[in-house]
C-alpha cells in the first residue's frame, strides 16, 4: 500500500478508541442505515402504488360514479379500440353458513365482469384458470378466512346467495380507493350480484367502468370526458391521479421521512461536533507531519482516506442493517398492503452510503482544510489553534449544502423546511428557557450547600453546552412521549368519549318494502332505533335563483356543494339534534319547510327564511328554512344536513337508514337480523374501527422502530457534545481539587449538576408533550385535553438517569493519570 | 554545486524585529537582531522564559516571518520563498527535535523514523531507518510503539528521525526539557556524536548550562537583544 493510504488507515485505527471517532462513526452509520432503509420503503410504494398504478387502477382510464352508470354515458364511451369493463364494489356483512358461533364480517364487495382487470393481474392460491370466480364461487382475502373461519371449499353467505369460496386472493389490482380499498376484499362474478339481492335503487355502492386501450385514445377520451363530469362522477386516470391506497401511504411514508429528517439531523450535528473535536485534537499532529516534510494537499489526502476509509466500511454495514430492517417492516406491513411490494430499484440500496458520502465531506472539509494550513512553528511555541474565519464560512457552506441534499433525499421540500424551521425555534426556545431554569434553580442550592455555589459557577460556565444539550434532549422526549402515548391511546380516548349507548351498527340501503317487517324486528328484539329516510340531492338555488353566482369562491368550494347530500324528512325533530334557531314544524305544512344543520347555514351565508332550491334526480324541490339544528357528527346516529318537513319528497325513491347499539351476547341479533333480511348492508362500526386501528397499530410500530434509530442519534449527540467540554471540565475538577476540595465533591458536584440538567429537561418535556397531545385531543379528536400524570413523573427521572449515566461514562477519563499527565503539559 | 552551498553562512539573519500586536496592545519581542551561523558550527541560545527564544528559532527556521528584517538560510532569502518553496527548503535542509517529542503514537519507533525518509521517496527507508536506530542505540526496539518507550527513549527515536532526512541544519527546542539529567546528558551526547559525525549544523535551545557548555557558541536573549555569553 502506499503511503498516504497506509497513514490514513493507522491513524483511523488508532483513533477508533476515541469517543469522538466512535460517536462519528454510530452516527453515520445511522444515517446511512435510515436513509437506505426509508429510499427501499420508498421505492417500493412508489413503484407499487404510482409508478405502476396501471396495474393497480386495472384499466388505463376509470369511470368511477356513486350511482349506477348512465346507460347514455356508457353508449358514448362506446369507442371501438378502447376495451371496457364493469365492476361494482360496496361494502358487506358476510357470515358463514356452517360456522354460526362466528360474528358476521364486515368486507368489501367487488363483483366484476370479465374481462378482468384490463391491466395488471389477479394473483390467487390456488392459481386460477378463469380470469373471475365461476358461477356460485367466490375469491376472498387471506383475512376473510381467518376471521370467518374459513377454508377454500367452505361456504359463505352473502346476501341471499351462498358462495363457495375458490380461491384465496393473493394480490389484485382495482381495490377502489379510501377506506374501501383497506377493508379485506371478496371478489364474485358482477352476474351473480342481482340475485344476492344486496343492492337496490338508491344503495349505496361504487360504480365502476374500467377502460384501456392506446394511450391516444385514452387521452382523447379523458379530454372528451372530463369537462362534463356530473358531481357523483370521478375520472380516475394514470397521470392525473395518484389512485387508491396511494395517499394514506403517501402521508405515512411523508410521516416516517419526516421521523427520519429528525433522526438525519441529529447525525449530522453529531458528525459535526465529532469532527470539531477531531480537529482541534489534529492540530498539533498535522503541524508535525507538515515539519516532517509532508505538503497541504498530502496531509489533506491523508485525512480524505481516512474518512473515505470509514465511510466505505460504514456503507457496507448500513446497507447491511438497512437490509435486515427492511425484512422487518416489510413483514409488518406485508399484510396490510393491497398488493405485495415490488422490489425497489438497485440504486436505491445505494442512496444511504451515498448520503453518508456526501454528509462526511461536507462536514469533514472545513476541519481537514484547516487542518492543512496549521503553521508548522505551532510545535515551538505550544499555542491554541487561532479562529479560522475561512473554515467558519467554508462550514457554513457545507451545512447549506448538505441541507439541500437532505431535503432532495427526502423528497418533501415544504414539509422537511417547516419541520426544520419548527425544530430550531423549539429547539432555541427549549434551550434557553432549560438554562434559565437551571440558574434560578442553582440559586437557592447556592445558599444552602458549600457545592451550591460552584454549581452556580460550573452552570455559567457551561450554559453553551447546556443550552444544545437540553434543546435537543426536551425535543427528543416529547417526541417520543407523544408518539408513546397517542400510539395506543387516541383511538382509544377517540371512543371513549362516546356515551355507552352509542350506536355501534349502521343499517343502510334498507328499501322501503322492507321498512315495516324491520321496524318489526327491532321492535321484538327490543332494540333502540330509529329509521330515517334518506334521498340524494345537490343544492342547487338559493331565493329562486342559481347558488353558485350568489357565493364566493371560499363558499363554492364547501363539502355541501361539492357533492349531493343525503336529505331526509320527518314529522318530528331527531332526538339527538338540538333546535339552535327557528321553529319546528307541527304537522305538515302547505309550503315544503326545511331545517338546516348549523355549519352549513355559517358556511353557505344562509339565514332562516331563505328559500332553498335542490336537485333531485332531475326533478327541482324548494323549501324555505324555518329552524336551524346543531348536529354532533361523531354521534355514529343517521345525521342529515337538511331535513325536510313531511309531503315534500316522499313521492322520491328513497332508501332508509338506521344505527343502534347491540353489546355482549347481543351481538348475535345482528346475524340474526342478515339471516332475516339478507340484502341488507350492515356495517359492523366496532370492526370498522378496528381495521382503522390494525392500519394505526402497524404504521405506530413502523415509526417506532424510526424513532428508536432517531433517540439513538440523540444520544450518541449528547455524548457527544458532553465530550466537548470535557478538557474545560476536566481543569476546573483539578483546580478546584487543588483549591481544597476532594475528588468526592467534584464528582458531586457532577452529579447534582447533570441530575438538575436532567430534571429541568424532563419537566420541560412533560410540559410540551402535554401541550402537543392536547393540540392534537382538540384539533383532530375533539376531546378534552387530559393530563398524563405518569409523564411528569418518568420523563425527569429519564432525562436525569441519562443525564448521569452518559455523563459518569464520559467523565470516568478524569480519575486517570493520564488525565493529570495531560493537564501538567498544558500548564 | 549550486550558489547557495557556497555560501559560507548556514543562517544570516540582518536586522530581524518581532512584534506581536495582542489585546493588550503592540507587544515587541525583539528589534534588530543580527545573527550569522556558519556552516557546521553548533550554536546554544539561552535565557529566561519566555524571551522569545523559541520565536527567534522559527523566525531562524523560516517557519515564521519577522515583522522586519531579512533572513536567509544556506544563502536563500526566506521572504522570496513561497509557502510551497519554504517547506521544500525545510524538507531538503532541516529537521527538528522538540520538548515533548512529537512522535505519532500509532507508528513503531521504525516506522516513526521511516516516515521523513518515505515522505522524501528515500530507495531504501526501511535500512536508513535501521541504521539511524542502532546509531542511538535503539536497534532491539524497533517494532515498539512510542507508548511503550521511557522518556529517553522517545527522544532518541526523535533524534534518529532527525538525522535520518541528512539535514544541514539541526534546530532542537529544549531536546532535554522533559528529561532527567542523566537521561538528559545521555541525550546529549548522542546528540553531539551524531553532530560531529554528521557536520551538521546545530542550533538548540536550553535551559541546561551544561549542554550550552557543549556548543561551540552562546548566545543569550535577553530585554529583546541577544549578546554572546
Ligand atoms: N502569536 C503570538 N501572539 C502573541 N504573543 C506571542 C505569540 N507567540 C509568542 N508570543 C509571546 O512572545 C513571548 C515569547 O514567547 P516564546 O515562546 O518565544 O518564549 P520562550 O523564550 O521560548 O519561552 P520558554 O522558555 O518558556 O519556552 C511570550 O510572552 C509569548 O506569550
Ligand atoms: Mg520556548
Amino acid at each position: 500500500m502506499t503511503l498516504l493510504p497506509r497513514l490514513a488507515l493507522r491513524q483511523l485505527r488508532s483513533q477508533l478508541r476515541t469517543t469522538e471517532w466512535r460517536a462519528l462513526l454510530l452516527a453515520t452509520w445511522i444515517a446511512i442505515t435510515l436513509t437506505t432503509l426509508l429510499t427501499l420503503l420508498g421505492d417500493r410504494l412508489e413503484r407499487g402504488l404510482m409508478r405502476e398504478s396501471a396495474n393497480l387502477l386495472g384499466a388505463d382510464l376509470v369511470l368511477s360514479s356513486s350511482r349506477p352508470l348512465d346507460p347514455a354515458r356508457l353508449e358514448q364511451l362506446n369507442v371501438s379500440g378502447i376495451e371496457q369493463t364493469q365492476v361494482v364494489q360496496f361494502p358487506s356483512m358476510i357470515s358463514s353458513p356452517d360456522n354460526a358461533e362466528h360474528p358476521p364480517m364486515l368486507v368489501s364487495v367487488r363483483a366484476a365482469d370479465a374481462p378482468y382487470p384490463l391491466r395488471g393481474e389477479i394473483e390467487t392460491l390456488p392459481a386460477h384458470d378463469s380470469p373471475l370466480p365461476a358461477s356460485g364461487e367466490a375469491w376472498v382475502e387471506a383475512r376473510v378466512l381467518q376471521q370467518l373461519g374459513l377454508k377454500i371449499g367452505d361456504a359463505l353467505q352473502l346476501g341471499y346467495s351462498t358462495f363457495r369460496i375458490s380461491a384465496e386472493l393473493i394480490s389484485s389490482p382495482d381495490r377502489g380507493s379510501g377506506f374501501r380499498s383497506f377493508s379485506p376484499h371478496v371478489l364474485i362474478n358482477r352476474a351473480e350480484l342481482k340475485a344476492t339481492g344486496v343492492l337496490a335503487p338508491g344503495s349505496r355502492a361504487n360504480f365502476r367502468l374500467l377502460m384501456a386501450g392506446s394511450p391516444e385514445q385514452i387521452s382523447a377520451l379523458e379530454a372528451q370526458l372530463r369537462p362534463n363530469l356530473a358531481d357523483h362522477e370521478r375520472l380516475l386516470a394514470l397521470r392525473t391521479d395518484q389512485p387508491l391506497t396511494g395517499d394514506a401511504l403517501g402521508n405515512a411514508l411523508a410521516y416516517l421521512k419526516l421521523a427520519a429528517l429528525t433522526a438525519l439531523l441529529l447525525s449530522a450535528l453529531t458528525i459535526l461536533l465529532s469532527l470539531r473535536r477531531f480537529g482541534q485534537k489534529q492540530y498539533t499532529r498535522s503541524a508535525l507531519l507538515l515539519n516532517l516534510g509532508l505538503s497541504p494537499a498530502q496531509l489533506l489526502r491523508i485525512y480524505l482516506y481516512q474518512l473515505l476509509i470509514a465511510w466505505a466500511v460504514l456503507a457496507l454495514l448500513g446497507l447491511a442493517t438497512a437490509a435486515v430492517l427492511d425484512t422487518l417492516l416489510q413483514g409488518w406491513l406485508s399484510n396490510l398492503l393491497p398488493q405485495r411490494l415490488p422490489d425497489p430499484a438497485a440504486l436505491s440500496w445505494l442512496s444511504g452510503a451515498a448520503l453518508g458520502l456526501v454528509m462526511l465531506i461536507m462536514l469533514g472539509l472545513p476541519p481537514i482544510l484547516s487542518l492543512a494550513r496549521v503553521p508548522v512553528a505551532h510545535l515551538l511555541r505550544g499555542d491554541t489553534p487561532p479562529q479560522d474565519l475561512r473554515a467558519r464560512a467554508l462550514l457554513v457552506a457545507c451545512l447549506a449544502l448538505l441541507a439541500l441534499t437532505l431535503f432532495m433525499v427526502l423528497k418533501a421540500p415544504l414539509a422537511a423546511l417547516i419541520l426544520l424551521v419548527l425544530l430550531v425555534i423549539g429547539g432555541l426556545a427549549f434551550g434557553f428557557i432549560a438554562q434559565a431554569l437551571l440558574q434560578k434553580a442553582a440559586e437557592p442550592l447556592a445558599r444552602k450547600l458549600m457545592l451550591g455555589r460552584l454549581l452556580r459557577l460550573r452552570l455559567r460556565q457551561q450554559r453553551k453546552w447546556h443550552r444544545l444539550q437540553s434543546a435537543v434532549i426536551v425535543l427528543l422526549l416529547t417526541l417520543l412521549a407523544v408518539v408513546w402515548v397517542s400510539r395506543a391511546d387516541l383511538l382509544t380516548e377517540w371512543r371513549a368519549k362516546f356515551p355507552t349507548d352509542t350506536p355501534n351498527y349502521f343499517v343502510i340501503n334498507i328499501q322501503p318494502w322492507q321498512r315495516s317487517d324491520l321496524d318489526t324486528f327491532l321492535h321484538d328484539n327490543s332494540i333502540d332505533s330509529t329509521l330515517y329516510p334518506m334521498i340524494r340531492g345537490r343544492l342547487t338555488l338559493l331565493n329562486g335563483k342559481p347558488i353558485r353566482p350568489q357565493l364566493t369562491p371560499d363558499q363554492l368550494g364547501d363539502n355541501t356543494l361539492r357533492r349531493e347530500l343525503n336529505l331526509s324528512w320527518m314529522a318530528t325533530k331527531p332526538e339527538h339534534n338540538e333546535l339552535l334557531a327557528g321553529q319546528w314544524w307541527s304537522s305538515t305544512p302547505e309550503q315544503p319547510q326545511i331545517s338546516v344543520e348549523q355549519d352549513m347555514m355559517e358556511d353557505l351565508g344562509l339565514k332562516l327564511g331563505d328559500q332553498l332550491g335542490f336537485d333531485i334526480g332531475g326533478q327541482s324541490v324548494e323549501a324555505r328554512i324555518t329552524s336551524i339544528r346543531g348536529v354532533q357528527w361523531t354521534s355514529f346516529r343517521p345525521n342529515f344536513y337538511v331535513i325536510f318537513s313531511p309531503g315534500a319528497l316522499e313521492n322520491y325513491p328513497s332508501t332508509w337508514i338506521t344505527s343502534f347499539r347491540l353489546d355482549g351476547p347481543r351481538k348475535s341479533l345482528a346475524t340474526e337480523m342478515l339471516q332475516e333480511f339478507p340484502s341488507l348492508t350492515l356495517v359492523d362500526i366496532d370492526q370498522l374501527l378496528g381495521q382503522l386501528a390494525t392500519w394505526l397499530k402497524r404504521l405506530g410500530d413502523s415509526s417506532a422502530m424510526i424513532l428508536g434509530l432517531t433517540l439513538v442519534c440523540g444520544l450518541i449527540l449528547m455524548a457527544v457534545t458532553l465530550l466537548q467540554a470535557l478538557e474545560q471540565r476536566r481543569f476546573e475538577a483539578a483546580l478546584i481539587q487543588t483549591l481544597g476540595a476532594s475528588a468526592e465533591q467534584t464528582r458531586r458536584l457532577d452529579l447534582l449538576e447533570f441530575l438538575l440538567l436532567g430534571l429541568v429537561c424532563g419537566v420541560l418535556a412533560s410540559l410540551s408533550a402535554e401541550l402537543t397531545l392536547a393540540g392534537l385531543h382538540l384539533e383532530l379528536l375533539h376531546v378534552d385535553p387530559k393530563l398524563h400524570p405518569g409523564l411528569w413523573l418518568i420523563l425527569p427521572m429519564l432525562s436525569s438517569l441519562f443525564f448521569v449515566v452518559t455523563g459518569f461514562l464520559i467523565r470516568r477519563p478524569l480519575q486517570l493519570d493520564q488525565c493529570y499527565r495531560l493537564l501538567k503539559a498544558q500548564s | 554545486m549550486d550558489q547557495s552551498t557556497l555560501s559560507p553562512a548556514m543562517i544570516e539573519a540582518r536586522a530581524i524585529s518581532k512584534h506581536f500586536n495582542t489585546e493588550a496592545g503592540r507587544v515587541d519581542l525583539f528589534t534588530d537582531l543580527d545573527v550569522t551561523i556558519a556552516r557546521g558550527e553548533s550554536l546554544a541560545v539561552i535565557g529566561r522564559s519566555g524571551a522569545g527564544k523559541s520565536t527567534l528559532l522559527s523566525l531562524l527556521a523560516g517557519l515564521d516571518t519577522p515583522s522586519s528584517g531579512r533572513v536567509s538560510i544556506d544563502g536563500q532569502a526566506i521572504e522570496t520563498l513561497d509557502d510551497r518553496q519554504r517547506a521544500e527548503l525545510r524538507a531538503r535542509k532541516i529537521s527538528f527535535i522538540f520538548q515533548s517529542f512529537h512522535l505519532l503514537p500509532e507508528l513503531t519507533a521504525l516506522d516513526n523514523v521511516r516516515l521523513p525518509l518515505e515522505i522524501r521517496g528515500a530507495a531504501d527507508p526501511e535500512r536508513d531507518a535501521r541504521h539511524w536506530l542502532s546509531e542511538v542505540g535503539l536497534a532491539d526496539r524497533t517494532d515498539h510503539y512510542p507508548a511503550q518507550l521511557s522518556g529517553g527513549e522517545q527522544q532518541r527515536v526523535a533524534i534518529a528521525r532527525a538525522f535520518a532526512t541528512r539535514p544541514g541544519l539541526l534546530f532542537a527546542d529544549e531536546p532535554t526539557g522533559n528529561l532527567d539529567e542523566d537521561t538528559g546528558a545521555h541525550i546529549i551526547d548522542q546528540l553531539f556524536r551524531l553532530n560531529a559525525q554528521e557536520g551538521t549544523t546545530l542550533i538548540l535551545i536550553t535551559h541546561d548550562a551544561e549542554l550550552a557548555a557543549r556548543c561551540q557558541r552562546r548566545l543569550r536573549l535577553h530585554n529583546g537583544t541577544l549578546t554572546e555569553a
